[in-house]
């Protein structure tokens, strides 16, 4: 027999992501590669670049983009196995590992400021804003760590020594590490540990130190020489997010040089004392960490990284940071006082008066709004004929749980718990998991949390569960099915989520019901986690509320059955959806049949509320559909009693609720589902809507009547705030452009001191009024010349059709040429007063007067 | 004296309407009969009709922008003043047709 000739097998693919290779799917390739002896190598044919399969670091390198062709060599013992695995992965996994990258949408400021800031002559260095905020304080410089530093000079080497040496500190730092990991508390700060992990545990890594090592270097030089290596591979890849990378392995590399030095290698311990902006180039976390925060008021960055670790985090720690700062080390200089506008992504780089009020009255303003936006959100979503709906949030992690209840949320409506289970190596313990249940229970401050079990399956990649990869993940072993395989885990987490019952109101919610059967059986198991319990002696709520995700239609058939066993339902929309239409909604070929506004499928919702509230249970919405305002109308009229969506919406939904009527929305509804299609269906949504604005035009927080503003600046600034502070504007620069440029082409002084400036611009969200007094006249540039003490201000927003509001406006303007109406206005004292002189003479009804 | 008049401006939100209530209380005060059209954001209102044209003895375009519909002032006599002087001074504009 011939000796078996070392072959090779080859397969190709073309990449399926629209972020390409990165960190995450690298990591789950990675993982497959490293199952198997044989070597896997890849190349990527648009860049010739060439990298072991088995190494998340090479495959990063090797910037594979979406559309690239790159073939895969698999050479080995067990190659046959090796490629099957690796093929599978790569045609049935790897299309549903597309995460869109944590991309910022800022930009470094092209020199835009405001008006007020720039009649100052202060030099500005400009920056992307990465982490809003406003910090003032004294320059620190912090120099950021090098590889090389402190460690040449060391003596010859005994090679062995050298990589036993390396050996334990890469085992210290994994461990540190992991053991940090254990104590986590924010999903940012998880995330970069786990990202440290696997560049601490890379195979390209470590042959790269074990060949500098052989060839004679120190282990000190060989992980600066390995990280130099890999940290340039990245820099040169081309893409922001990529280059952020190679901060995470310079961050490694230094806490391995740490190891290896001691004390000798620790970053510089800089000592902050009173209020401090530190100035650097690149930052790792563990420096971040290291400064007192008692003290530290803003960062400045050079690196442009807005998705880099240490940024990510000064993010969560609410700390205000302007990143791709260029030109900082030159205009700054140390103890210089000065205001970082991380909102903006400015630095002011003296504070003269003019600056320190700009800054001042900016915190008032944004206090007042923070506190304008919490009370309006706080309000209860009523329609105007008293029927009232929740308004929840969906929530994953402490960041978007805070972001929940600081938007108005009026409970947790999904608290989604995979994200606790992926993209580690071990399951998350009970004690980590209580902790974030209890947390949400008690900011939730006795508002209702509905925490979702774990609904994990062959789309996402556990490592620890080592579900099968399947042809249909969708219609496969997921959710509440894998649940009898893996009752450890299960049982963990519902110990977990009744452990966190006594700090408020916990549901426990379970994915992916089909039958009674599966209701039964999880009920069965939750009994067992409380008898668990209370063998331990601890404490939880008995009488938890029991619900379950109505996703597979047929819970939708034996409701009857499931109200006997459970105390609530929410809508999973997105899922239930596409298994009601057989449309894969991942898939753009039939992604338009995977339509929510099937009458079928509407009729199909009305079908399920009516026989949950016929049975006196509650039922809710958490899919997609819940958060598209323009169905709004639709979800009244089935009668939902909550609707779970991201944060951003609540206010917005909120808003919208209190001008509907219940009554129309059942009647739209009735009439929606005797159509034909879901077209005649959005027809007939788009001719019931009400105007787009459920704003007035007059109110009384657009009414400023004793300002002491000097300067026209100034004033436009301060209506512009009022904007913002109302909630009438999000983009306060865009709105104060859009004033400036009409008064470049004539001032609108109209003489007889009064001013009325006015625009047409999409960055207010409602045609508003507003009316400034002055207490000191200023120059307005007027046609007679004269000192202007009144300034009326329209806005309106960009439309096709004329607005019904236009007709006001001009009557506004003919009134102003009146004398009569002038001194009225001029004589009137308060802004209640204000808007209803103004409703009276402008002919607008009650409605439109807030 | 029975005058016609046209007022725009670029956005068509104030000033046209201001310059419009401008013209008519000065023409008033003269002793003038006047009919101003806007052309603001609301399209052409008050519009001037072909027997309007035809029996002023002037027209008066108070604007900024290009006036639309021109043609129907062919063969009348027309004074253009920018939008502000009508804001600014209107018994200037007034007193100019006098002469």
């Amino acid at each position: 027999m011939p000796e078996r000739t070392s072959t090779s097998l080859e397969f190709s693919f073309v990449c399926p992501l629209s972020g390409g290779l990165h960190a995450r799917p690298a990591s789950h390739l990675a993982d497959v590669a490293n199952e198997y002896v044989s070597e896997c190598i890849l190349a990527n044919l648009r860049n010739g670049s060439v990298a072991s399969l088995k190494s998340v670091l090479a495959i990063i390198s090797a910037d594979v983009r979406e559309g690239d062709s790159c073939t895969v060599r698999v050479e080995g013992t067990d190659e046959r196995q090796a490629q099957t695995a690796l093929l599978q992965f790569v045609n049935e996994v790897l299309p549903g590992c597309d995460v869109p990258l944590p991309k910022s949408d800022i930009a470094v400021r092209d020199g835009t400021i405001p008006r007020a800031l720039k009649s100052t002559d202060v030099p500005f260095c400009f920056g992307a804003p990465a982490s809003s905020g406003i910090g003032q304080g004294r320059v620190v410089f912090l120099d950021g760590m090098s590889l090389r530093q402190r460690i040449n000079g060391r003596g010859p080497v005994d090679a062995l020594n050298e990589l036993e040496q390396i050996k334990r500190a890469t085992s210290v730092v994994c461990a540190r590490l992991r053991e940090k990991l254990k104590h986590s508390k924010s999903t940012a700060e998880a995330g970069i540990l786990q990202a440290g992990l696997a560049i601490a545990n890379d195979v390209s890594l470590a042959q790269k130190l074990r060949e500098s090592v052989l060839q004679g270097m120190p282990a000190g030089e060989a992980v600066a020489a390995a990280g130099e290596f890999f940290i340039d591979l990245l820099r040169r890849s081309g893409s922001e997010y990529i280059s952020d990378r190679a901060l995470d392995i310079e961050e490694i590399c230094l806490q391995l040089l740490g190891e290896l030095y001691g004390n000798d290698f620790k970053p510089a311990n800089v000592q902050l004392s009173g209020p401090s902006v530190v100035v650097v180039e690149s930052l790792a976390p563990q420096q971040l960490l290291a400064l007192d925060r008692q003290h530290l008021q803003a960062l400045v960055v050079g690196h442009s990284g807005a998705t880099s670790h240490a940024i990510i985090l000064a993010r969560s720690l609410g700390i205000p940071a302007v990143v791709g700062v260029k030109n900082a080390r030159q205009m700054l200089s140390p103890s210089q006082e000065i205001v970082v506008d991380a909102i903006r992504g400015l630095i002011a780089t003296r504070v003269p008066p003019a600056i320190q009020r700009f800054y001042e009255r900016e915190m008032a303003t944004l206090e007042r709004r923070r506190n304008k936006l919490s009370s309006s959100a706080n309000v209860r979503a009523t329609t105007i004929d008293g029927r009232s709906i929740e308004v929840a949030a969906n929530a994953a992690s402490y960041d978007e749980l805070r972001l929940a209840f600081e938007s108005g949320a009026d409970g947790i409506g999904l608290f989604r718990t995979e994200g606790l289970f992926l993209g580690r190596e071990h399951a998350p313990s009970e004690e980590e998991q209580f902790e974030i249940y209890a947390h949400a229970a008690r900011i939730a401050s006795g508002r209702p949390v509905i925490i979702r079990t774990f609904d994990l399956g062959g789309d996402k990649p556990v490592p620890y569960l080592s579900l099968p990869v399947e042809k249909n993940p969708f219609l496969g072993y997921r959710g509440s099915r894998i649940y009898s395989e893996h009752t450890e885990l299960l049982q963990s987490q519902l110990r977990a989520i009744l452990r966190a019952s006594v700090f408020g109101r916990v549901q426990i919610m379970a994915p992916m019901i089909a039958s009674l059967e599966d209701v039964l059986l999880f009920k069965a198991q939750l009994s067992k986690a409380k008898q668990h319990l209370h063998t331990r002696g601890t404490f939880f709520a008995p009488d938890i509320p029991v619900g379950m995700m109505i996703e597979v239609p047929s819970a939708g058939f034996i409701l009857d059955q499931l109200c006997r066993e459970v105390d609530f339902f929410s809508l999973g929309t997105n899922d239930l959806n596409q298994y009601f239409l057989a449309a894969d909604r991942d898939n753009p070929k039939t992604a338009s049949l995977s339509d929510r506004l099937h009458p079928g499928f509407l009729r199909f919702l009305q079908k399920i509320v009516g026989e949950v509230h016929a049975a006196g249970k509650w039922i809710g919405m958490c899919g997609q559909m819940a958060a598209e305002i323009h169905h709004l109308p639709l979800l009244l009229g089935l009668g939902l009693d909550e609707i779970s969506i991201p944060s951003a919406k609540i206010l917005e939904v909120k808003r919208a609720v209190l001008c509907l009527s219940a009554n129309n929305c059942e009647s739209l509804l009735s009439r929606a589902i005797a159509l034909g299609s879901s077209t005649e269906i959005e027809n007939l949504i788009d001719e019931s809507r009400l105007p787009h604005s459920s704003q007035p035009l007059l109110t009384v927080d657009l009414i400023m009547l004793e300002s002491d503003t000097s300067t026209k600046e100034e004033a436009i600034q301060e209506i512009v705030d009022a904007f913002y502070v109302a909630g009438r504007t999000d983009n306060r620069m865009r709105l104060e452009e859009a004033v400036w440029a009409r008064e470049a082409v004539y001032p609108t002084g109209l003489g007889y001191g009064f001013a009325a400036p006015h625009c047409k611009t999409d960055a207010v969200n409602a045609d508003s009024i507003a009316v400034l007094k002055l207490k000191q006249g200023i120059e307005w540039g007027s046609v007679d010349g004269q000192p202007v003490n009144m300034i009326i201000l329209i806005a309106m927003r960009e439309a096709h059709e004329p607005s019904r509001h236009m007709q006001v406006f001009s009557q506004l303007a003919r009134n102003l040429m009146n004398e009569e109406f002038r001194r009225s206005l001029l004589n009137i004292e308060d802004a209640p007063k204000m808007t209803s002189y103004l409703a009276r003479e402008l002919g607008v009804g009650d409605l439109a007067v807030q | 004296m029975k005058i016609v008049a046209v007022t725009a401006c670029p956005t068509g939100i104030a000033h046209t309407y201001m310059a419009a209530a401008r013209l008519e209380t000065a023409a008033k005060a003269l002793g003038h009969q006047i009919k101003v059209e806007t052309q603001g954001a609301m399209g052409i209102e008050n519009k001037l009709t072909e027997n309007d044209i035809r029996q002023a003895q002037i027209a008066i375009f108070a604007v900024d922008i290009a006036v639309e519909e021109r043609e129907r002032f062919n063969g009348v006599k027309v004074i253009q003043v920018p939008l502000q002087e009508a804001l600014k001074d209107p018994h200037s504009i007034f007193a100019k047709i006098q002469h």
